[in-house]
C-alpha cells in the first residue's frame, strides 16, 4: 500500500500542451475518483500513473519514490481496463496465473493466489473458461482478479463499470465498494459517471480540460463546490444558475436576478458586479421561498421518489425544481417558485466561489438529495 | 369478400414473386456452372492428357483417355537427367526456409509497425509501403552482382536469406493490418502484467494472429513454391534446380515427344499448391479480402 | 538521450531484419542500378562510365525498347480491364441472393493461384497450338482458328486470356467491398422503383469506388510486371516477331543474356518510373473520380 504524489506534472503531444503544472497528493489507503467530461485528460491522467503513457514534464512519485523512469510493470501496480482486455487465448486461470509467472513467482505462491482471488471473487467453477465463454460481469469479475493477485499497491480503474448494463453496474458498484473495504489498497478510479464517484469516492478529483477543478470528499463537492463548472458537473438534477446583477444600496448590496424583485445580500469578498447565483433544483421551492417569483410549469417529470418540474421564468429562463413524492401539479399551471438565500451558492465573474461573510447552514435535504 | 380478394390476389403476387426469385437463381446457378466448367476445363485437360497415350493427346478435347498411362508419371519422375526426386527435395528446402524466413521477418517487422511507438515509424512506414511498387526487375541486377560476389550464385542463400530480411513487404502490410485489429488494451495489460515487448510480441500478439500467420504462410508457401525467376537467375547446376526450373527443362526437350511425361510432371507440380488451397481455402480467402480492404 | 534510446529501442531492434533488407536489397540496389545505367557493364570488365549514352540508345536507336513497350502497354491495356470487368461481373452473380457460394469462389479463385506456375504456362502453350484444344473446340463450331502462338498478330491474345482466367483475386476483393454495401440501400431503390441498370451506376459504382481503384493500381502494376508466363509461353525470347516481348524478358534477356547490365539497368530504371508515375497519376486522380462518382449520388 502507498499514496502517491504528483508534483507539476505535464503532458504534450509535440506542441499540443493537454495537461500543466497538475499538483495532486494521494494518501494511503484512498478510494480516489477522477471524474471530468469527456476529453478531460483523466484517462490519460490514469495512464501516466500507470506508465502506459511518458508525462513530459514533473515527477511522479508511488510511496516516497520517484517513477518517472520506471516501466509500468515495475510500478507495482495493477489495472482494470474498460474492455477488461483479458488474454483471449489463455483460460481464466491462466489470466490470473500470467502476471505472476512473469515475475517468477513461485509455483506454489502462485497456486495460493490464484485460488485466494478466485475464492473472493467467487469464480472459482470459471477457472477453465476461456473469456468468451464468460458474461460480461464474469468477465469484469475476472478483470478484477488478476488486479488482485497481484497484491500491488495501488489499483488503477479505467471506467470498468461502462460496458456493463444497469442492473449488473449497480452490483459491481456494491461489490466494489466491498472489496476496497476488504482490502483496503489505495484505489485511483476513473469515471465519466458521477454517481460512480458520489458513491465510492473517499475523494473525488473533478478534471476540466486536463485541469484540476476541485478536489474533495462527495459531501464538499456537492454542498462547497468551487466553481461553477463542478457546481454543474456534480449533482443530477442539474443545478440552477440565475445570473445577477449587483449593486451598492448604502451598507448593503442589492442583487437584480431577471424575474425576481431585487434582494439584500450577505457580505461577499467581491468587487464584481455580475455574479452567477446556483441553487439546487431540490433548494428550489414551489410554492414560495425568501426570494419568489411567479413561473409557468412546462414540463411535469414523474420519476418515483421524486417529481421534477420545468419551471419558466418571466424572462424565459427555464428553472428545475425536484420535489419529494408525487406532486399534484401539471403543465400550464402558473405557480410561485422562490428559494432561500441559505441555500444559494455564490460564484464571481470568473466562476469561483465566494463565501458569505455569515454562512448559511446547509440545509440537510441539498445532501440527501444526491444520487 | 373484397378483403378475401386482396388476400387471395396477395398471395398471388407472392407466388409469382417468389416463382420469378427462383428461376432468376436457376439461371444464375446455370450460369455459375458453365463458367465453372470453363475455369476448370483448362486444368481437367492438364490433368487428363497427363494420364493419355501420347498420340491422343493433341487434337483432342476430350478429357476420358482411352488407356490410362499411369506410367508417364513413373517415367516422367526419371525423364531428365536428375530424378524428379531431388528436385522436390531442393524445392521443399527452399521454400520451407523461405517461409520460416517470411513469417519471423515480417512479422517482427509487422509489430513494431502495428504495436510500438518509435521516432520515425510513420516515415519508415511510408517507405516500406512504397517498396510494395518496386518491380522485382529493378533490384535484380545489383542483386545479383552482389550475390555472385559473395560467391552465392548457385546456392540457395539468394533465394532464401532475403526472406529473413523481409523482402516481401507484402506479408509486412498484411500482418501490420491484422495486428492493428487487437485491442491495444491488450499489450498494456501484459505490459503491467511485466511483459517485454518481446515477450508480448511472442506471449500475446503472435498467438491471437495465428490466422494472420497462416494465410501469410500459405501465401509464401505457393508463391516461393512457383517463383521462377529468382532460381532462374541463381541456380545454375541441375543438381539444385526447383522444380518450376525442371519442368522447363522439358520444353528444352520438345520434339523427343515426351509430351505425357511433362504433363504428368506438371500436374504433381501442381499438387501441393491445390493440396494447400483445399485445405486452407477459409484462410485465403480472408487473407485476400483483409490485405485489400483497409 | 538515454530516455530516447529507453523509448525507442524496441521498435528499432524489432525493425532490424527490415532495416538490413530495406538498405541491402531495396535502396542500395536501386541506386546502384541508377549508377549502373550510366554505365557500360558486362559483368567482366569494371563498369565504364558512359554518361546519358545508354538512355540515349533507348530512346533514340533501339526498336525493341520500343517494341516492349508497345507489347507491354498493349498487354496492361487489355489484359487489366478484362480482367477486373470479368471479376466484377462475377462477384455481383455471387454476392446476391446464393446460397452455396463458397464452391463457386474456390473453384473461380483456383486458378489465380495456379496461374503463376510454370506448369500452367507450359500447358497454355499446348492449349493454344495450332493443333490444340482451343483450335478443336473452334473447329467443331465451324471455325478454323488461326495458329495462336507462331502468329503475330494473335500471340498477344493468349497471354490476355490466361490474364482473364486468373479474375479470382480482384473478385474476391470485390465480393468484401460489394457485402460491405448497406442492403438497405437497395432495399430503398428498390421501393422506389428504380430499375436494376441505374441501382448498379447509382449505388454500387459510386460506392465501391474505392474498391475499384484499389484493385486498378494493383493489377497494372501486376500487370507490366508479368513476366514467368510471357517467358515460358514465348520460348524466353518474346518472340514471334518480337510480338510477346514484354519488357521485363527483353530487360532479362539485356542482362542475362547478353550481360549488358548497364543498359538493362537503364531499362530497369525506365520500367521504374513509369510505374511510380502510374500510381502517383492513379493516386493524384483519384479523389478527383472515387469522389465524382459519390457527389453524383
Amino acid at each position: 500500500m502507498a499514496g502517491l504524489t504528483l508534483r507539476n506534472v505535464g503532458k504534450s503531444y509535440g506542441a499540443l500542451q493537454i495537461m500543466q503544472g497538475l499538483n495532486l497528493d494521494i494518501h494511503d489507503g484512498e478510494f480516489l475518483v477522477l471524474v471530468g467530461p469527456s476529453g478531460c485528460g483523466k484517462s490519460t491522467l490514469l495512464r501516466m500513473i500507470a506508465g502506459l503513457e511518458d508525462i513530459t514534464d514533473g515527477t511522479i512519485a508511488i510511496g516516497g519514490k520517484v517513477v518517472n523512469d520506471l516501466p509500468a510493470s515495475r510500478r507495482e501496480l495493477s489495472m482494470v481496463f474498460q474492455s477488461y482486455a483479458l488474454y483471449p487465448h489463455m483460460t481464466v486461470a491462466k489470466n490470473l496465473a500470467f502476471g505472476l509467472q512473469n515475475f517468477r513467482m513461485p509455483r506454489s505462491e502462485v497456486e495460493r493466489r490464484v485460488a485466494e482471488a478466485a475464492r473472493i471473487l467467487q469464480i472459482e467453477p470459471l477457472m477453465d473458461r476461456k473469456p468468451r465463454q464468460l458474461s460480461g460481469g464474469q468477465k469484469q469479475r475476472v478483470a478484477i482478479g488478476r488486479a488482485i493477485v497481484r497484491e500491488p499497491k495501488l489499483f488503477l480503474f479505467d471506467e470498468p463499470l461502462s460496458n456493463l448494463d444497469a442492473e449488473l453496474r449497480v452490483q459491481m458498484r456494491a461489490e466494489l465498494a466491498s472489496l476496497y473495504a476488504r482490502l483496503g489498497t489505495t484505489m485511483i478510479y476513473v469515471t465519466h459517471d458521477q454517481v460512480e464517484a458520489m458513491t465510492m469516492a473517499s475523494r473525488i478529483v473533478v478534471l476540466r480540460a486536463g485541469k484540476i477543478e476541485q478536489v474533495g470528499t462527495p459531501q464538499e463537492l456537492y454542498t462547497r463546490p468551487q466553481n461553477l463548472f463542478v457546481a454543474g458537473f456534480i449533482g443530477s438534477p442539474k443545478i440552477n444558475m440565475l445570473a445577477a446583477e449587483v449593486r451598492a444600496d448604502g451598507e448593503r448590496s442589492l442583487a437584480r436576478v431577471a424575474g425576481f424583485a431585487d434582494f439584500a445580500l450577505p457580505g461577499l469578498a467581491t468587487r464584481d458586479s455580475r455574479l452567477t447565483l446556483c441553487v439546487r433544483p431540490g433548494a428550489l421551492h414551489v410554492g414560495g421561498g425568501e426570494v419568489a417569483s411567479e413561473g409557468t410549469i412546462r414540463l411535469v417529470e414523474y420519476l418515483g421518489n421524486e417529481t421534477l418540474l420545468h419551471v419558466a421564468l418571466a424572462s424565459g429562463q427555464v428553472l428545475l425544481a425536484s420535489i419529494y413524492g408525487q406532486a399534484s401539479y401539471r403543465a400550464g399551471q402558473t405557480v410561485p417558485v422562490g428559494f432561500d438565500l441559505a441555500d444559494l451558492h455564490y460564484f464571481d465573474a470568473s466562476g469561483q466561489r465566494l463565501e458569505p461573510e455569515m454562512p448559511a447552514p446547509v440545509p440537510a435535504q441539498a445532501v440527501s438529495g444526491s444520487a | 369478400m373484397s378483403l378475401d380478394d386482396a388476400t387471395r390476389l396477395a398471395h398471388d403476387l407472392k407466388l409469382r414473386r417468389l416463382r420469378r426469385e427462383r428461376n432468376g437463381r436457376l439461371m444464375k446457378h446455370a450460369f455459375l456452372i458453365g463458367v465453372s466448367c470453363i475455369m476448370l476445363y483448362p486444368l481437367l485437360w492438364l490433368l487428363s492428357a497427363s494420364l493419355k497415350p501420347e498420340n491422343e493427346i493433341f487434337g483432342n478435347i476430350e478429357l476420358w483417355p482411352s488407356a490410362f498411362q499411369f506410367q508417364n508419371y513413373t517415367k516422367g519422375w526419371h525423364a531428365l537427367p536428375e530424378s524428379f526426386t531431388i528436385f522436390y527435395v531442393n524445392s521443399t528446402i527452399v521454400t520451407v526456409l523461405s517461409v520460416i524466413g517470411n513469417l519471423l521477418s515480417c512479422s517482427f517487422a509487422a509489430y513494431a509497425f502495428a504495436r510500438l511507438r518509435f521516432t520515425g515509424r510513420n516515415f519508415f512506414f511510408a517507405l516500406m509501403m512504397m517498396t510494395l511498387m518496386i518491380p522485382y526487375h529493378v533490384v535484380l541486377i545489383p542483386q545479383y552482382v552482389q550475390f555472385l560476389q559473395l560467391g552465392w550464385v548457385d546456392t540457395y542463400l539468394p533465394l532464401v536469406v532475403p526472406r529473413f530480411l523481409a523482402s516481401d513487404t507484402f506479408f509486412i502490410f498484411l500482418m501490420v493490418q491484422f495486428f492493428r485489429q487487437l485491442p491495444r488494451e491488450l499489450d498494456e495489460a501484459a505490459m503491467i502484467d511485466g511483459c517485454s515487448p518481446f515477450k508480448i510480441y511472442w506471449a500475446i500478439i503472435l498467438p491471437l494472429s495465428l490466422p494472420a500467420m497462416g494465410t501469410a504462410a500459405i501465401f509464401s508457401f505457393i508463391w516461393v513454391w512457383e517463383d521462377f525467376l529468382a532460381p532462374l537467375i541463381y541456380l545454375n547446376d541441375i543438381k539444385s534446380y526447383t522444380v518450376p526450373l525442371a519442368l522447363r527443362l522439358f520444353l528444352d526437350q520438345e520434339g523427343q515427344s515426351a509430351y505425357g511425361q511433362m504433363f504428368a510432371m506438371s500436374v504433381l507440380s501442381l499438387v501441393p499448391v491445390v493440396i494447400f488451397f483445399v485445405l486452407f481455402q477459409k484462410l485465403i480467402v480472408r487473407g485476400i479480402a483483409t490485405s485489400g480492404m483497409k | 538521450m538515454k530516455r530516447f534510446i529507453a523509448r525507442n529501442a524496441p521498435g528499432y531492434i524489432f525493425l532490424l531484419p527490415w532495416f538490413l533488407g530495406f538498405f541491402l536489397l531495396a535502396l542500395g540496389p536501386i541506386l546502384a542500378s541508377l549508377y549502373l545505367s550510366f554505365t557500360r557493364y558486362d559483368m567482366v570488365n569494371a563498369p565504364r562510365w558512359i554518361g546519358l549514352g545508354n538512355y540515349e540508345y533507348m530512346f533514340m536507336r533501339d526498336r525493341r525498347f520500343w517494341k516492349a513497350l508497345e507489347v507491354t502497354f498493349h498487354y496492361v491495356v487489355l489484359a487489366v480491364p478484362a480482367r477486373l470487368v470479368m471479376a466484377l461481373a462475377v462477384a455481383m452473380l455471387l454476392d446476391k441472393g446464393l446460397r452455396s457460394i463458397g464452391l463457386y469462389r474456390a473453384i473461380f479463385y483456383l486458378p489465380s493461384l495456379l496461374g503463376a506456375s510454370i506448369a500452367i504456362a507450359i500447358l497454355w502453350r499446348q492449349l493454344f497450338d495450332a493443333n490444340g484444344v482451343v483450335n478443336q473446340a473452334l473447329a467443331s463450331l465451324g471455325i478454323q482458328g488461326p495458329e495462336w502462338l507462331t502468329n503475330p498478330d494473335t500471340s498477344l491474345y493468349t497471354l490476355v486470356v490466361l490474364a482473364m482466367w486468373q479474375f479470382g483475386s480482384p473478385m474476391l476483393i470485390f465480393l468484401a467491398g460489394l457485402r460491405g454495401i448497406p442492403r438497405d440501400l437497395y432495399e430503398a431503390a428498390e421501393i422506389d422503383g428504380t430499375p436494376r441498370w441505374r441501382q448498379f451506376t447509382r449505388i454500387t459504382l459510386p460506392l465501391l469506388a474505392p474498391v475499384i481503384f484499389f484493385n486498378l493500381v494493383l493489377q497494372t502494376i501486376d500487370a507490366f510486371k508479368t513476366f514467368s508466363s510471357a517467358f515460358i509461353i514465348s520460348n524466353g525470347t518474346g518472340a514471334p516477331a518480337d510480338s510477346m516481348l514484354f519488357y521485363t524478358v527483353y530487360l532479362f534477356n539485356e542482362a542475362f543474356k547478353f550481360f549488358r547490365m548497364g543498359y538493362a539497368s537503364a531499362l530497369a530504371w525506365v520500367l521504374l518510373i513509369i510505374i511510380a508515375i502510374f500510381t502517383a497519376a492513379a493516386f493524384l486522380t483519384s479523389k478527383y473520380w472515387v469522389h465524382y462518382e459519390n457527389e453524383r449520388d
